[in-house]
């Protein structure tokens, strides 16, 4: 049986996502050692420096979508399950940094589908209270586990078909954010799909630094970070690191 | 103390704080564990549970962390399991408080 990790990497004209994705993969190889495979256009590909031993997917980016008034190719996640050539995969954003290797627990159990619920805030701050956004809970979509099967194809069916009709749920949900996000897309399809009961969840919260958090180091062990004049840092945990202005080497 | 001290103090509290909250988080991270197939938490409640549990009977019922029912089979080698990722865990959290404790220094 086959496992893997499943990344999707677009540059922009404002953020240079390839260099995000370096240090991400770098990371992944370090701490999960599992094969990898970069959904990606070749526009982004011509610019990555060599990764060594890694599967690229290419597609052209859906896109239309923003995030604070610049381009966002984040509409293509629908797609992970089509995409990805394992039987079990986790599919996360380039910007969850995998300082240890507690994603591999994922990868020895027989769940169809485990996404994340709950987001912790590294500043101190409990920024990622989102329920009073919507009416229904958010998920997080940074990281998602899923094998391959009958059951997980049909529900992702359910992800596109919400996709389509992103404009309708999100009025329906009466989601505050206008621009399309996974984490809702993944939330309304977990909340139709399953009955509009529960579903599987990590049992852990995504360890977050928000984006006013200056990244000072993205090191080999762990992340040093500044907010009021005050640096902190971790090392040892994975975390999704939300300011895209990461130092690069 | 002046008021800039009573600052840095004040800082340095919060720093450290924020810190352990911190390391804290990371040891919850840690103590998940697969085992049969499910996702466990190794943490004292499950530890005690599985523990009485094995003084009764060689093969018996938890649920994962998702309220599944998962049958154990063999208690001791879930047991040394969540013993072993609990202990790594606080381990970890350890050092970190330890260099909480000498910041103050």
């Amino acid at each position: 049986m086959t496992q893997g990790i499943l990344l999707f990497c677009f540059d922009t004209e404002h953020t240079k996502y390839h260099k995000i994705l370096e240090r991400c993969v770098g990371l992944i190889k370090k701490n999960i050692k599992l094969e990898i495979t970069v959904v990606t256009n070749f526009q982004t590909y011509k610019k990555l420096k060599p990764l060594g031993f890694i599967n690229y997917k290419f597609i052209e980016p859906e896109i239309g979508n923003t995030k604070e008034g610049k381009p966002w190719n984040n509409v293509d996640r629908h797609m992970a399950y089509e995409l990805s050539p394992y039987y079990k995969t986790v599919v996360m954003d380039i910007d969850y940094f995998c300082y240890s290797d507690n994603l591999l627990q994922l990868f020895d159990t027989d769940y169809d589908f485990l996404v994340p619920a709950q987001a912790f805030d590294l500043s101190g701050r409990n920024s990622f209270d989102h329920r009073r956004f919507s009416q229904i809970p958010m998920v997080w979509a940074t990281v998602l586990y899923f094998k391959k099967n009958k059951e997980v194809e049909r529900f992702f069916k359910m992800v596109k078909y919400v996709k389509d009709w992103y404009p309708y749920f999100i009025d329906l949900y009466r989601i505050q954010s206008r621009n399309f996000r996974n984490d809702y897309v993944f939330a309304i399809a977990l909340q139709q799909y399953k009955g509009f009961v529960g579903y599987d969840k990590f049992p852990f919260a995504l360890s977050t630094l928000p984006p006013d958090c200056e990244i000072l180091e993205l090191g080999d062990v762990g992340v040093k970070w500044k907010l009021n004049d005050t640096v902190n840092y971790i090392n040892d945990q994975d975390v999704h690191v939300l300011n895209k202005e990461i130092p690069h080497d | 103390m002046d008021i800039r001290e009573l600052k840095k103090q004040s800082d340095l509290s919060y720093d450290t704080a924020v810190a352990k909250r911190n390391a804290l988080e990371k040891a919850h991270s840690r103590q998940v564990i697969a085992y049969n197939g499910f996702l466990f938490r190794a943490d004292p409640e499950t530890i005690c549970l599985v523990r009485t549990l094995k003084e009764n009977d060689s093969r018996f019922f938890v649920l994962d962390t998702n309220d599944n029912p998962v049958e154990i089979r063999d208690p001791a080698d879930f047991l040394n399991k969540l013993i072993a990722r609990n202990q790594e865990a606080l381990n970890a959290y350890h050092q970190m408080y330890e260099t909480f404790t000498r910041k103050g220094d």
